[in-house]
């Protein structure tokens, strides 16, 4: 049971909540500021190193620009056609077009699955709905290697080996079994009476899940959406086995660029362009959050 | 087992403030050993508060809290001996029911058959005899409730057991055996038992003294008659009973408080203070009569309940509502009602006057 | 009119609904009283098109509704829990039915705010169900249903959650807001025997599936057809005592008894004696031992045992006995209801109110 005075005294007690700087509380802060330090320390060397050269790279940790070291844009231009480099511009758009493309298709395919199985009775054989739900993520238990000789034959066999349609086909069988499994949870924690009462309220089964059971998925499609988008984006093993030189994404690309001579400068400014997409996707996620993109949530 | 004594009581989440706004206002009770309380209101008003003062939860801004004359207002819940039970049942789901009631005496390092002797005990007691060897997450609700309150009776210093909205996830049906073992319980081990509910039937059904409560304010504390018969203010008619209280709008005629446009009457107090007056009374107290020292009004309404029915009378804006035998006046039809003078109370400014 | 034949509805071999065959009249409010268990949610569930029957015919205005889908039947439904859309403002939950079957949105949302004025949320329009009481997320699903003016209205123990006070008043307000709803058939399932007969312009008693009785309130209610019905109907519940008829009649613990008219035209034999609880009352000869005193509303319900008879005594006032202690009692035996032993109602006492 919720007390309401206690809550409302709760709030109002607030301002006068903030205390005296204690020695606790410092301690607290310090450990706070190291802890954020360790996290951050990486970034800010890939970031400092990637607007090095080789002579300011070689000169130890240097942090200020112009101050300690002189900054160079030869590890960035170098990523986009310049001089001495290589090209990822090609791969970069590749990812996107794969992830986003993959994702897209298994979110879809995933959530009308999950939508069924969380609210129709399936039998085949001894197997039930739970059975089913199992088998899609059953395969993820698998070592990816053990799926990569089957996928290669059948691209191969389809003519689809090394474009662009055959990786995200590989994507989807990989990624739909999570769409599915984090829907099917999110879709069972939507009470049925909703369904019923948006029938009765006169929506077919389609309009139902559109209009009514979507809207009220949306958190879950986000995290779905967000699971999948890293799992693609990130892998590295299938975009390597089952591509050669005609289409490359970025993570074989940024591998690629570690050839003769190690170019620490192109490889930090990889790195961070690389994560680029995932960090404005985890801003992008935490406003929607943070708005209440939750409030709906049936909960 | 204890009296309890609440001294100065009171509450506010923000003490220092300059107008504190109080949680729980001044009270000061005492809550006898061996007795069985209730502490009603609608949610937000205070109940809440009260109990986690009492259960050591919260440190009470204002006044101590005593355990027999001793000052515990300082000690946290463990030093408190008290046993609770809340809404949901909270028991170890992984062990048998017999393990559960042994729990707290394994902590308190009991000796094994003595605590054997004891979970057995308590088990009859509880009906859980047949259950004790069962896993305690393949009970039901109200078993399981059962081995909650257990878990607070197999200690023998147990000073009182709170109860909070204990019977809200029970069936309808278990909720008559649950009630008759908690008061079989109070019966047996005389122990303090303070309920904490919203709900004026399970109050009134579990607990000799009923400590109303409104806006974290002490409204009236008494037996369940008590409460029927003469409710301190407005909102305590209203709250307790259905149908609610009538009351009706007075002004002051002489010796006589009247209400204008109906033939209804009462004695005035020697001494009145300024302000509004009404006559309340319960539609139970209404009968119906002949014409004569009589209300005249038309029946505007009549909900039949089966033995007897609601009867809605309305007369010059005025509306009554009476309990009379089913079958006694039809819709529409002008009948005459009674109020015999004991069953009318005075009420100024929304409080009891006699 | 809503005409059902033969409903049967079994689940695991268990059945839910037992050969139902009834009608309900445009205008008219029907209440289905009977236990939690006893086949009313089946009912409704089945009129809905929620549940599908095994046989049986369902049929509005003589129209079959077998093969039709929940969402083409004319009807609206309030359930026990409290749902309404949670990604929708208050507003758009009312006029969602309205917007779905094509209406304008300037229509559907006027209609909906008339709607919610008469279930006092007008202040509410925009906030999210989430944001409301339980009692306002109620008045919300009622005022959806209400809203598309379906001619068959369904509601199903809808305010069974809410606190008792609450409940008390939205059944009133409920009762208002049908009035003007003239031509609605209104399906209002119940456990409660009180609610039942205060609401229902008809009542219905089930109990396992089957259909006990049915018909106007007050005639049900004086005169139940079998023991079974006035076990569903009678709160609290009805009393029942031995009686053995030869040259007199005995009744268990109150001992031989003349039964004047009500045993007059009985031959010898075992019955059953129903004794309304209202019927014992405080101070008489019977010694009976205090089990429990539950106090509901205004009222005072005690649970005895008279020599191993359980009985219930009903007060109109608020009293307490102690449990564990004796009091004397006294019973109206002649106003009881007798039984035969297959439970048909044979003969019963002196008038009933």
């Amino acid at each position: 049971m919720t007390d309401l005075t206690q809550s409302a005294a709760l709030s109002r007690s607030e301002p006068e909540a903030v205390p005296a700087l204690r020695p606790g509380l410092i301690a607290k802060y310090v450990f706070i500021l190291l802890w954020s330090a360790f996290v951050v320390f990486p970034f800010l060397w890939a970031l400092t190193t990637s607007f090095k050269d080789a002579n300011g790279v070689t000169n130890g940790a240097t942090w200020l620009p112009w101050i300690q070291y002189r900054p160079s844009t030869q590890g960035w231009s170098s990523l986009f056609g310049g001089a001495g480099g290589t090209d990822i511009t090609r791969p970069y758009l590749n990812s996107i077009a794969v992830t986003l493309g993959a994702s897209v298709i298994s979110i879809t395919l995933g959530t009308l699955a999950a939508y069924g199985l969380s609210r129709f009775t399936f039998r085949f054989g001894w197997m039930r709905n739970a059975d089913i739900t199992f088998f899609f993520i059953s395969q993820r238990i698998m070592p990816p290697i053990v799926l990569a000789i089957p996928f290669f034959l059948m691209l191969q066999a389809l003519g689809l080996l090394d474009t662009l349609a055959g990786l995200i086909l590989v994507y989807v069988a990989l990624l739909m079994p999570i769409a599915v499994w984090v829907m099917v949870d999110f879709f069972n924690s939507i009470p049925r009476g909703l369904d019923e009462m948006a029938w009765m309220d006169g929506c077919d089964p389609v309009t139902t899940f559109v209009r009514v059971i979507l809207p009220n998925a949306l958190p879950g499609l986000v995290v779905a959406g967000m699971f999948c988008v890293i799992f693609g984006w990130n892998d590295f093993f299938f975009a390597f086995t089952l591509t050669f030189t005609k289409t490359q994404l970025l993570p074989v690309a940024i591998v690629a660029l570690n050839s003769s001579v190690t170019p620490w400068w192109a490889l930090s400014a990889s790195a961070l362009i690389s994560i680029a997409p995932l960090v404005l996707l985890a801003f992008l996620v935490e406003r929607f959050l943070s708005k209440g993109g939750l409030a709906g949530a049936v909960r | 087992m204890a009296e309890i004594h609440l001294q100065q009581l009171a509450h506010s989440y923000a003490p220092d403030a300059a107008d504190p706004a109080y949680a729980l206002k001044p009270i000061d009770m005492v809550w006898q050993d061996g007795q069985t309380y209730a502490l009603l209101g609608p949610s937000g008003c205070g109940k809440s508060t009260m109990l986690n003062i009492i259960s050591g939860l919260l440190k009470p801004s204002h006044g101590r809290v005593l355990f027999d004359g001793r000052d515990v207002t300082a000690l946290d819940t463990g030093r408190r001996n008290i046993a609770q039970v809340f809404q949901v049942p909270v028991i170890y789901t992984s062990m048998t029911v017999a393990e559960n009631l042994a729990f707290p005496l394994l902590c308190r390092k009991m000796p094994q058959a003595q605590i054997k002797k004891r979970v057995e005990d308590i088990a009859e007691r509880l009906g859980l005899a047949a259950q004790l060897r069962r896993r305690a997450n393949a009970l039901t609700a109200d078993q399981k409730q059962l081995v909650s309150l257990g878990r607070g009776l197999v200690r023998e210093d147990v000073s009182a057991i709170l109860l909070d909205e204990p019977l809200t996830v029970i069936d309808p049906q278990m909720k008559f055996e649950l009630r008759r073992i908690l008061k079989q319980i109070n019966e047996e081990f005389k122990l303090t038992m303070v309920l904490v509910t919203h709900d004026q039937d399970e109050a009134m059904t579990f607990a000799r003294t009923i400590v109303v409560m409104n806006h974290g304010e002490v409204v009236q504390s008494g037996g369940p008659n008590e409460l029927f018969e003469a409710p301190a203010t407005r909102h305590v008619g209203y709250f307790i009973g259905a149908p609610a209280m009538n009351f009706l709008p007075a002004t002051r005629e002489g010796n006589e408080i009247r209400v204008p446009g109906l033939d209804l009457s009462c004695r005035a107090p020697r001494e009145l203070a300024k302000g509004p007056l009404e006559i309340g009374f319960r539609p139970e107290k209404v009968e119906l009569t002949g014409p004569g020292q009589s209300i005249r009004g038309v029946v505007s309404r009549i909900w039949f309940e089966g033995l007897e029915e609601i009867v809605e009378v309305t007369r010059g804006g005025q509306t009554i509502r009476a309990r009379l035998p089913a079958g006694s006046c039809r819709h529409g039809s002008e009948i005459c009602l009674t109020i015999p003078e004991a069953g009318l109370r005075l009420y100024q400014n929304g409080r009891i006057v006699t | 009119m809503l005409d059902l034949h033969n409903l049967r509805l079994a689940e695991n071999g268990v059945p839910h609904l037992d050969s139902i065959t009834a009608s309900f009249a445009p205008g008219t409010l029907t209440t289905i009283l009977g236990r939690t268990g006893a086949g009313k949610t089946s009912l409704l569930r089945a009129i809905a098109g929620l549940a599908i029957p095994d046989a049986g015919e369902i049929r509005l205005d003589g129209a079959d509704w077998r093969r039709l889908p929940p969402w083409k039947r004319p009807i609206a439904m309030v359930t026990q829990q409290f749902i309404n859309y949670p990604h929708l403002p208050v507003l758009d939950n009312v006029a969602f039915p309205l917007v779905r079957r094509g209406e304008k949105w300037p229509a559907a949302r006027d209609a909906a705010r008339a709607m919610l004025d008469k279930v006092g949320l007008a202040a509410m329009v925009d906030r999210r169900p989430s944001q409301l009481s339980g009692g306002q997320q109620q008045r919300v699903a009622i005022a959806r249903a209400l809203v598309k003016k379906a001619p068959v209205l369904l509601l199903d123990e809808p305010f069974v959650n809410l606190d008792y006070k609450l409940r008390e008043g939205l059944r009133e307000e409920l009762v208002e807001m049908l009035r003007t709803e003239t031509g609605t058939t209104v399906l209002y399932a119940s456990t409660e025997p009180r609610e039942a007969l205060q609401l229902g312009d008809r009542i219905m008693l089930m109990a396992e599936g089957r259909l006990l009785d049915a018909g106007d309130p007050r005639a049900i209610f004086e005169r139940p057809a079998t023991l079974e019905a006035a076990q569903v109907v009678n709160a609290p519940p009805i009393n029942i005592v031995p009686l053995e008829i030869d040259t007199v009649a005995r009744m268990g613990p109150f001992g031989t008894q003349e039964l004047g008219a009500l045993g007059r035209d009985l031959a010898p034999g075992r019955y059953r004696l129903g004794l309304r609880a209202g019927d014992i009352a405080p101070g008489g000869p019977h010694r009976a031992r205090v089990i429990l005193t539950e106090v509901s509303g205004s009222e005072t319900v005690t649970h005895l045992d008279l020599a191993g008879l359980p009985l219930v005594m009903h007060e109109k006032s608020v009293v307490a006995h102690a449990p564990g202690s004796e009091i004397g009692i006294s019973a109206r035996l002649d106003r009881g209801f007798v039984f035969a032993a297959n439970g048909a109602l044979i003969s019963q006492g002196a008038s009933h109110g």
